[in-house]
């Protein structure tokens, strides 16, 4: 009888659980594990047959000059992308923190090209990226510098595709970091007033450290989104001028979409799983441990 | 005396700088929508011209027209709007009922449906694109609204998000409707969403906006130009109406007006958009 009523009781939670539980399944479980089967395998997505191959498609791309390319870019997109973001924002909401006339103008400002579609703002760089008459260029030759191929230069096309980028998160990061500061105690700063610290004293002993749950919070979900950018790649480069803004992640997708090497393709995915699940776990341990509030 | 005053000017010269460093970076980052709003209205001249016109000599206007008639853009931006809609709704169902089981129901089990959450936090979406296509291939859901809706009815993120605020729900009222007879469905229904309807706000909004924004994923599972969402619409007006950039003036149009809903919407709920940073930064700390 007792039994049997747990036995209900635990029958309702599941159901409870299934209609988020059925997808999660279907869309990404399931594909985890299966992209892991598809790696160990040949296979150009017409044919029927998935042919075994071990640790082949591994072996060949640790031997691909390209696989190694990308992730050159891969970190140089992370790092050029998110490392400016954050320290951008962080600025920007140190200036803004104050009881001030327009902040909230300001802040508008800033943040509105977080909000707005990534193609549709590709786009508008592309345009002002024009390497004939477009602003960006315009705008250096008015400063007495030579043009540049903004996009098909593959010594300049990262750069671009990162001036994008930075500035569509800036705002995102400058708004955590305002959310954190307004939660600083205000009598800590008011007691180092009271023993003669000057602003930068402060900042570096009192307001920073304070910050550093929102600062790392933010360094490991940037991070991941960075590991994960298409759409301005895909709408302003396509990982071109010679491979100079391909990364991992659009590696994977012209293998598996472009050129059907489903094996390889599956790969370079299992690569960027690994590095997302060491980041979320790096992140968990480290939130654990030594950050303190 | 003389201190003070000095301290008094130095504070309205920092004032005055603080300004003017934000004025000019705010509008520098508002630029490029002053910069797309405009080429849109340029003749072809104008819009070659160096150095570039700031502003039209006379506006042509009839281009936002042209561009809007030119593709299906009505039909993208509808397709985008009803498929978020839908994905709202569901992700709202099922959010609220898993975060329900998780926090206010004791079962056996508990824990791994909790670290299936964590686990799904954890997979980046993209780099099993591949496989995910392989599934809705198999479901026969490619090219179908079901496909773009079922595919991303579910968010790791919504589910943490109403985590958290049922966490701050306390059980005695929870468990006061189980007195009172009410069945887990009435009382999640009628108590615990009403008590969090900020959360649900902030889930409604992001959502809209993310799947509104949405480029990579639907554009791999439809090919049907008319089921494309309004990203993949405006990329293909880009590349093929557009020619690559020699229509300049049109491309510029339309990606005004498809970000223009988004604008609005923002400007609008910016309270809501606000304090999702509150909640999402303790959702991700949970």
């Amino acid at each position: 009888m007792r039994r049997s009523a747990k036995l209900r009781k635990d029958a309702l939670a599941v159901t409870f659980t299934l209609p988020a539980m059925i997808p999660l399944t279907l869309f990404w479980f399931i594909p985890l594990g299966y992209i892991l089967y598809l790696s160990f395998t040949s296979w150009d997505f017409m044919s029927p047959e998935k042919v075994f191959v071990g640790l082949e498609n591994y072996r060949y791309l640790f031997d691909n000059p390209a696989f190694y390319e990308a992730i050159k870019v891969t970190f140089l997109f992370c790092a050029g992308s998110v490392l400016p973001s954050m320290a951008g924002g962080l600025v920007l909401a140190l200036l803004l923190n104050r009881p001030m006339r327009a902040a909230g103008l300001y802040r508008t400002l800033m943040f509105l090209p977080w909000v707005t579609p990534m193609v549709a703002v590709s786009i508008v760089w592309s345009w002002i990226f024009e390497p004939e008459v477009g602003l960006a260029n315009t705008v250096l030759q008015a400063f007495g510098a030579e043009a540049i191929g903004w996009l098909q230069d593959p010594k300049w096309a990262l750069a671009g595709v990162l001036i994008v980028t930075i500035w569509k998160s800036i705002g995102w990061a400058m708004v955590f970091y305002l959310v954190a500061l307004q939660n600083v105690p205000a009598e800590l700063l008011e007691a180092a007033d009271l023993d003669g610290a000057s602003g930068w004293d402060k900042l570096v002993r009192i307001t920073l450290p304070l910050l550093s749950p929102t600062t790392f919070f933010l360094f490991i979900v940037q991070t991941i989104g960075a590991l994960q950018a298409y759409d301005q790649i895909n709408v302003l480069t396509q990982g071109g001028p010679s491979g100079s803004t391909r990364t991992l992640l659009y590696m994977y997708y012209q293998s598996a979409f472009e050129s059907f090497n489903i094996g390889e393709a599956s790969s370079v995915a299992v690569v960027l799983v690994i590095s997302c699940l060491l980041l979320s776990l790096a992140s968990s341990f480290v939130s654990r441990r030594s950050i303190h509030y | 005396m003389v201190t003070t005053k000095s301290t008094q000017l130095w504070e309205t010269a920092g004032k005055v700088l603080r300004h003017a460093a934000l004025l000019v970076i705010a509008l520098a980052m508002a630029f490029p929508f002053y910069w797309m709003a405009t080429s849109a209205l340029k003749t072809n001249d104008e819009i070659w011209s160096f150095p570039p016109v700031l502003w039209p000599a006379s506006p042509q206007w009839q281009q936002y027209a042209e561009a809007w008639m030119e593709a299906p853009f009505w039909r993208y931006m509808a397709n985008s709007t009803g498929v978020a809609l839908a994905i709202i709704i569901l992700q709202t169902i099922n959010s609220a009922m898993m975060a329900y089981a998780v926090t206010h129901m004791k079962f056996r089990l508990q824990r791994l449906f909790s670290g299936a959450i964590l686990l799904g936090f954890m997979i980046p979406a993209t780099a099993v694109y591949l496989p995910s296509y392989v599934v809705l291939s198999r479901l026969h859901l490619l090219d179908s609204y079901a496909g773009l809706i079922l595919s991303n009815g579910v968010s790791v993120f919504a589910i943490f998000l109403i985590r958290q605020a049922f966490l701050q729900v306390s059980y005695e009222l929870v468990e006061a409707g189980q007195i009172d007879g009410a069945s887990h469905f009435r009382i999640l229904w009628t108590i615990l969403v009403p008590l969090t309807r900020p959360s649900f706000a902030v889930l409604a909004l992001i959502t809209f906006i993310d799947q509104y924004n949405n480029y990579f994923w639907p554009s791999l599972i439809t090919k049907s130009p008319e089921l494309q969402l309004v990203s993949a619409g405006l990329r293909s007006f880009f590349v093929e109406g557009g020619a690559y950039g020699l229509k300049w003036p049109l491309i510029m149009a339309a990606s005004a007006f498809t970000i223009a809903p988004l604008l609005v919407l923002f400007l609008l709920m910016q309270k809501t958009i606000m304090n999702s940073f509150n909640l999402s930064a303790g959702a991700a700390k949970g």
